[in-house]
């Protein structure tokens, strides 16, 4: 038996492999696709893994903290630690802004943490340069992806921090990199208000005759000084002793401490299913999108590569040949050129990944899925050219 | 000539229906015994190829008969069922352009047929060879169809038509592109295939070079086929 | 047809070999790149971090103790004054005339008393004079009787008006003390903090109008994280830098951790002194980082602080057996600011564990052990 396809394929391989390299192009760019689709959803995942908690306490009712605004006050966790089964609940604040570097500024997701040692609940948990914070003050550990390097020092706020280490993949769930500074700093960065406002404040304060009374001196000193001081974070982050069940732990918090818990699980549907479903809906869109659009360009270019071979086909038709035979060609160069396409495409995309601003994740599934997409889709694109074969009319090789 | 060959008797053809319905060939009488070279010559509309058509049999007549050896393939209707099979089997096919496949070598062109019947690769390149070897083409074997000159080609062509022994082979203009010299030695070929293979051949032309080497002509005029004896010269 | 198969095998024999790399380079199969380190013995020097504020140790608030306006101030914010320096005075609304009016009561009295003197010496000389005539019997029971009443009657008048002189003093020095008092002095040697009224402003008893420090007598009011915060003593070195003048450290030493604790800040305070009066006077209220050095440590295996990771719930480090990885659960002990960490149970010195890595590790990652992770520039 002799493969026809293979040996059109081996005829005119150079047109045939640079086909199936623009194919692949397109092919790339839908695995990329489909990895920015990956990488939102990691990017969640990465902010849960990375937090170390197993429940997350927040305010009453809201979806915080990071798909909300959530603020509680500072010294809840300690009832926290009170009930049963918690191993240590960690206060924790999350704040995306601008931070100042030497050249512009960067957006980041500033991550206060409570004082502790490394593996206390929203630490970084591992690092690739330098080292944990140990000051309670003014140090920061910040994602390479921030661009600031060991020694740097980044601007929050009115104060200057020190970088001691560096992380790599810590990043919220809208892609940005965190940066990590002690609790303290981050509740004065999250709610201390800029100068201006803060000596506006003392005068509208000073003014008010009720807080301004002579007969008792520091009245206003110690309104002012009220507030200017914050004692709010915007969740728990609590880990559990092993082996205990966390919907327990969390019932007991919703009912004791009144306040919202949520689990790992709870967390996840939150994230996924809420922060970023619009975008994987938009994701989802452009890959049926491109999935058409190379569906349509490999049964076009399987059609024209047919068109180019119908005398051909009219005198193996001619001279006898099955149907099976001229179809079975016909696909197996379609399946041929995709699966070029499809090994080029894989190479590109993962060469090209590294690149993206925001973080795009190719999944092995997502490879096996795709690969076998692509066979359907080539398969389904020559039914076209093959159903053009098989109407070619013999007689046209005998002519006039 | 006893039921060998090919017997046509009385063959039709009409194209369309009613008012509108033209008759392509209106008496079709031919028979070519084994070994024969026979011309089928005729101005252009006269019904050539609709008859070489209806011979290849990939469009149906409308009535008449067709013998092939001892077979009969078509009695007012085909009595065969799978045309491509009578094609591949017993009927070969030289045109007027050689219409080899380009992306096969002239070796591998050849043994097409029986290599897509199951037949081992090697047992058909060896038949192939044969063939080619026969036609004085064996030393371009390897080489891909758009290297050959064009009577290298014709030849080509003419070893795919015999390679599955049929008993008729029908030549479409097969010197149509050639010159005088090239032309004869085609014709040549095609008389030593005949006697060698004892093949019915069908040489429809109106190459006036080669109309003189007919031992037999069958002239078809407004459908209906006349016979005439050639001049059957010499090819020598 | 060999040249052909050959080219299209130069071709896409490269392409699966990239695609195979590619495969096993990227995606769950690929090593994680990791750098090691070892455990070693060490002695460490735990460092406490505290930010405060610079504060005095005494502040004086000096104003009136009567309610009342303010006439003058001397002094202005900054000014150095020495003890018992008059700052400024007090309005004394009619205090001046009132010791002027108990003046001229004291001589009044002093007149009295003159004439009650007189008046006495008088009817002492009649007394006598009687007494001589009685004894003669020159003169009446009855007249000597009136005579010796009389005296006894100036006597009474002389000491009352003495009494009278005698208060009418008293009220006058109480007025000059009252006088005296309207008068703000500094009750040492300082320099002049704050002035928080001019003169014309009424103040309440006991507001303060100028506030006085004693520039020798600047602490820093230190806060440090309960957390890190056990073995904070009097005594201790520490090192100040100030907000203003940052990357220049000064010298200091606790002079005592305070013993009430902040519970809402949860923060320990404490007192640390600059070792020698600083140059130019910081402002109060000034931020500074106060770093104080604990005594050394005994050596102990300790490793860095990167290497401390949180797996399956327990706090251990990614050991590194014999090409094979495994978690090592470990208890840690005191820190230094240079992120190093005792070991206090779990790993002995000399045993290789992972310090820096690509992504978070599980038993099942494949190594690739570097000197630096890809992507850190050096």
């Amino acid at each position: 038996m002799i493969s026809l396809a293979g040996r059109d394929i081996l005829h005119a391989w150079g047109k045939f492999v640079f086909t199936g390299i623009g194919l692949g192009l397109l092919i790339g760019v839908t695995l990329v696709m489909a990895g920015v689709y990956r990488g939102m959803v990691d990017d969640g995942k990465v902010l849960l893994d990375n937090s170390g908690a197993d429940l997350w306490v927040v305010q009453k009712g809201t979806l915080g903290p990071y798909a909300e605004s959530s603020s509680i006050n500072d010294d809840r966790y300690r009832g926290l630690l009170g009930i049963p089964g918690i191993a240590q609940a960690a206060n924790v604040t999350y704040l995306t802004m601008q931070i100042g570097r030497s050249d512009g500024d960067v957006r980041a997701m500033v991550v206060g943490i409570a004082p502790g040692a490394a593996g206390t609940p929203g630490w970084p948990p591992y690092l690739i340069a330098g080292r944990q914070i140990t000051r309670s003050h003014y140090e920061a550990v910040a994602d390479i992806a921030s661009g600031f390097q060991l020694g740097d020092y980044l601007n929050i706020r009115r104060n200057q921090y020190r970088v001691v280490g560096l992380t790599r993949r810590m990043v919220s769930s809208s892609g940005d990199p965190m940066v990590f500074i002690p609790l303290k700093d981050a509740q004065q960065a999250q709610f201390l208000k800029d100068n201006d406002t803060l000596w506006q404040n003392r005068r509208r304060t000073e003014a008010n005759p009720a807080f301004n009374r002579a007969e008792v001196p520091g009245l206003l000193a110690a309104i002012n000084a009220s507030q200017e001081t914050s004692q709010s974070v915007n969740a728990v982050l609590v880990r559990l002793q092993p082996g205990q069940a966390a919907d327990q732990a969390a019932e007991a918090i919703r009912r004791w401490k009144r306040l919202t818990t949520y689990t790992r699980p709870q967390m996840e549907a939150i994230l996924i299913g809420k922060l970023i479903a619009t975008s994987a809906r938009q994701i989802g869109m452009f890959l049926i999108i491109l999935a058409l659009v190379s569906a349509a360009i490999v049964a076009f270019i399987i059609y024209s590569l047919t068109m180019d071979k119908i005398r051909e086909i009219a005198v193996l038709k001619l001279i006898g040949t099955k149907n099976r035979t001229i179809a079975a060609m016909i696909m197996q160069q379609s399946l041929a050129l995709g699966l070029i396409g499809f090994v080029v495409g894989k190479i590109t995309a993962t060469f090209a990944a590294p690149f993206f601003p925001k973080y795009v994740l190719l999944i092995p599934q997502d490879s096996v899925v795709g690969f076998f997409a692509v066979l359907a889709i080539c398969g389904l694109a020559s039914l076209i050219a093959i159903r053009m074969a098989l109407k070619v009319d013999p007689a046209e090789a005998i002519g006039g | 000539m006893n039921g060998k060959g090919i017997r046509i008797e009385g063959l039709s053809k009409r194209y369309g229906k009613g008012d509108t319905a033209v008759d392509a060939l209106k008496q079709v009488d031919m028979q070519v015994a084994p070994g024969e070279v026979v011309g089928l010559i005729g101005p252009s509309g006269s019904g050539k190829s609709t008859l070489l058509k209806c011979l290849g049999a990939v469009i149906d007549p409308s009535g008449g008969r067709m013998t092939l050896g001892d077979q009969v393939i078509f009695d007012d209707g085909w009595k065969v069922r799978n045309l491509r099979a009578l094609r591949r089997d017993k009927i070969g096919f030289v045109f007027q352009a050689p219409y080899l496949i380009p992306f096969l070598d002239v070796i591998d062109n050849v043994a097409l047929l029986p290599m897509l019947t199951g037949m081992p690769n090697d047992q058909a390149r060896a038949q192939a060879l044969e063939l080619l070897t026969a036609l004085d083409v064996q030393h371009r074997i390897s080489a891909m169809p758009s290297q050959l000159s064009g009577g290298e080609q014709q030849r080509v062509a003419i070893a795919r038509g015999l390679i599955n022994r049929p008993p008729v082979i029908l030549a479409d203009e097969p010197t149509a592109p050639l010159d005088s010299t090239r032309a004869m030695a085609v014709m040549r070929i095609l008389n030593n295939m005949a006697r060698k293979f004892e093949t019915a051949i069908i040489v429809v032309t109106h190459d006036e070079k080669i109309i003189p080497t007919f031992k037999r002509i069958y002239h078809i005029r407004d459908g209906v086929t006349h016979e005439q004896v050639g001049e059957g010269r010499s090819l020598e | 047809m060999t040249r052909r198969t050959l080219a299209l095998l130069a071709v896409l024999v490269p392409l699966l070999a990239l695609f195979v790399y590619v495969g096993l380079s990227s995606g769950p199969l690929a090593p994680v790149a990791v750098t090691l380190a070892t455990v070693q013995d060490r002695s460490l020097s735990p460092t406490l971090f505290g930010i405060g504020t610079v504060e005095a140790r005494y502040t004086y608030k000096i104003g009136p103790t009567l309610t009342g306006r303010i006439k003058r101030l001397d002094v202005q914010v900054g000014d150095q004054v020495k003890a018992g320096q008059v700052l400024g005075e007090m309005e004394p609304v009619d205090l001046d005339e009132r010791v002027r009016s108990q003046q001229a009561a004291a001589k009044r009295a002093e007149a009295v008393l003159r004439e009650a003197e007189a008046r006495r010496r008088y009817a002492q000389s009649q007394a006598q004079r009687f007494e001589k005539l009685f004894a003669k019997r020159m003169t009446s029971e009855e007249i000597i009787s009136t005579k010796r009443q009389e005296l006894q009657i100036a006597d009474a008048v002389l000491s009352a008006a003495r009494e009278d002189l005698a208060r009418g003093a008293s009220d006058y020095q109480a007025l000059v003390a009252q006088r005296r008092n309207l008068r703000l002095t500094a009750p040492t040697d300082g320099v002049v903090a704050a002035r928080n009224a001019d003169p014309g402003t009424t103040i309440v008893a006991g507001q303060a109008v100028i506030e006085l420090i004693d520039p020798d007598s600047l602490w820093i009011n230190t806060r440090f994280d309960q957390i890190s915060a056990s073995k904070l003593e009097a005594g201790l070195p520490a090192s100040i830098v100030l907000r203003s003048r940052n990357g220049q450290a000064l010298d200091g030493r606790v002079l005592r951790a305070e013993p009430m604790a902040d519970a809402v800040t949860e923060e320990i305070l404490a007192k640390v002194a600059f070792e020698a009066p600083a140059q130019a006077l910081p402002p109060i209220g000034e931020l500074a980082e106060v770093s104080v050095a604990l005594p050394a440590l005994a050596a102990t295996p300790v490793l860095p602080n990167a290497a401390v990771s949180l797996h399956a719930g327990r706090i251990g480090v990614w050991q590194v057996l014999d090409r094979a990885l495994q978690f090592t659960p470990i208890s840690l002990g005191a820190a230094d600011l240079d992120g190093w960490v005792q070991v206090l149970a779990g790993l002995e010195s000399g045993a290789r564990v992972v310090v820096y890595r690509e992504k978070a590790l599980t038993e099942r990652s494949r190594l690739h052990v570097v000197e630096q992770i890809p992507g850190v520039p050096r």
